[in-house]
């Protein structure tokens, strides 16, 4: 089964040329959301939403809308449309594009994101001439940046998040030399997936933490 | 130096305070077009930050294309990596939470592309997922980093690149050709009797990763 992912704004422009370039399409998925701050969005989007909606019925392509229930919520975006990636193509669906110019900044942002990390081939409709813009994504695999230690310590940091684990603490757990975690936690300090931060009760000690962003990184493979 | 380069445009001025407030920095840059950075939001910036004893840079883009914004973007961000002075690497931080959906998702793209920490400061800071210092470059061996700064940006016929990549043998460089191919680096067309080798939109992609780690490397 052929499918297209999408975010959707005002403009069903913005995403039904992508619907019709694409062959054999057989279904939609499409993320919207609803700005309550923004007063014609309450109305807009939801004429945004029918017009795709309508669209498909008519030429018979299967339509999942998905709403979002805070479009601004970076994070949690980038999180819900990797998963859903990813349950797509564990079904043996093949995604054959993600468009990702409709829906707020964040939004689309974090469609980007998930496509990088999932290696999905993206798409951006200008937004005068509607032309479909091809993006040359690479995708961004951690097992090619990350040494297999180095994924195992994030593994189970983010097992432990809630444990105020010391590196001698989390070297035990693994079973490993303290100076070998040591040398791999520097790195994944230079790489930015984790901080060390001051132990409550002990100033001599120091908590590993994993960052946020290399949860997201490593997505579901945790 | 620690540098924080900041996407912005009129009325982002809440979203390029959080960053400044919760990302420490020496140095604020701000990448806007044409009309957001003579803006009163900047005017404000520029007086908090003349409080502060220091100034703010302001990159002015093109926000026509998208492609065209990616290599806008990576240009600041190489143009800041290095400490002029004394030589060092400077620490740079990208906010992408300002400006236009284009130039967020553009400076998204420029900072994969260049292994640049990354934020989104909107009501909350998100770190994004972006691995300091791993650039496109890092996922290829150097015979296929060769081979694609061998093939460039034009078309090369196939017995020139066996000839480009010597002394790997030939079956050696049919490999490399079948694995890019194979990763959608490399396409080939036959035509007047001659086998024609080219980088893809990816390919070029990666060349562009390849060429600006080098520029800033050779600094």
């Amino acid at each position: 089964m052929v499918v297209i992912f999408g975010t959707l704004g005002y403009r069903p422009k913005s995403l039904i040329p992508t619907i019709r370039s694409t062959p054999n399409v057989e279904k939609v998925v499409f993320y919207y959301g609803i700005d309550h701050a923004d007063k014609e969005a309450s109305s807009k989007v939801p004429e945004a939403r029918k017009s795709v909606i309508d669209y498909c019925k008519n030429m018979k392509i299967a339509v999942d809308p998905v709403e979002l229930p805070d479009v601004y919520d970076f994070k949690n975006i980038a999180m819900r449309i990797r998963n859903d990636i990813r349950k797509h193509k564990r079904e043996g669906k093949e995604i054959a594009v993600f468009n990702i110019a409709g829906g707020t900044k964040p939004t689309s942002s974090a469609a980007l994101l998930a496509c990088i990390l999932e290696g999905v081939p993206t798409v951006y409709v200008h937004d005068r001439t509607y032309e479909e813009i091809h993006l040359p994504l690479l995708r961004m695999e951690y097992n090619e940046v990350l040494s297999k230690e180095e994924q195992e310590i994030l593994r189970t940091l983010s097992k432990n998040r809630s444990k105020d684990l010391t590196e001698v603490e989390l070297a035990s757990l693994l079973n490993k030399h303290k100076a070998t975690v040591n040398h791999h936690i520097k790195n994944l300090i230079s790489k930015g997936a984790v901080r060390l931060e001051k132990h409550n009760e002990d100033a001599r000690k120091k908590i590993v933490r994993i960052e946020e962003s290399a949860e997201l990184l490593l997505g579901d493979d945790l | 130096m620690r540098i924080l380069i900041s996407t912005f445009r009129e009325g982002d001025l809440e979203k390029l305070t959080l960053a400044m407030r919760r990302l420490p920095y020496d140095k604020l840059v701000i990448l806007g077009t044409a009309p957001d950075t003579g803006s009163t939001s900047l005017s404000t910036v520029r007086m908090l930050e003349e409080m502060a004893g220091h100034e703010v840079e302001v990159d002015e883009l093109d926000d026509e294309d998208f492609l065209t914004l990616v290599d806008e973007v990576s240009a600041v961000l190489s143009k800041h990596s290095l400490d002029p002075e004394t030589n060092k690497r400077n620490s740079i931080a990208l906010n992408i939470s300002g400006g236009s959906k284009l130039l967020g998702d553009a400076s998204l793209f420029a900072a994969f592309r260049m292994g640049i920490e990354t934020y989104h400061c909107e009501n909350r800071v998100t770190k994004l997922p972006v691995i300091r210092g791993a650039t496109a470059r890092d996922r290829f061996t150097p015979m296929q980093l060769e081979l694609i700064r061998a093939i460039g940006r034009g078309q090369v016929v196939y017995d020139n690149i066996v000839r480009l990549m010597g002394p790997a043998s030939k079956q050696a460089t049919d490999r490399l050709i079948r694995e890019l191919k194979k990763q959608g680096i490399l396409g080939s067309e036959f035509r007047a009797n001659r086998i024609f080798v080219f980088l893809t939109d990816t390919g070029r992609e990666v060349l562009n990763a390849i060429r600006l780690a080098e520029r800033t490397e050779s600094r």
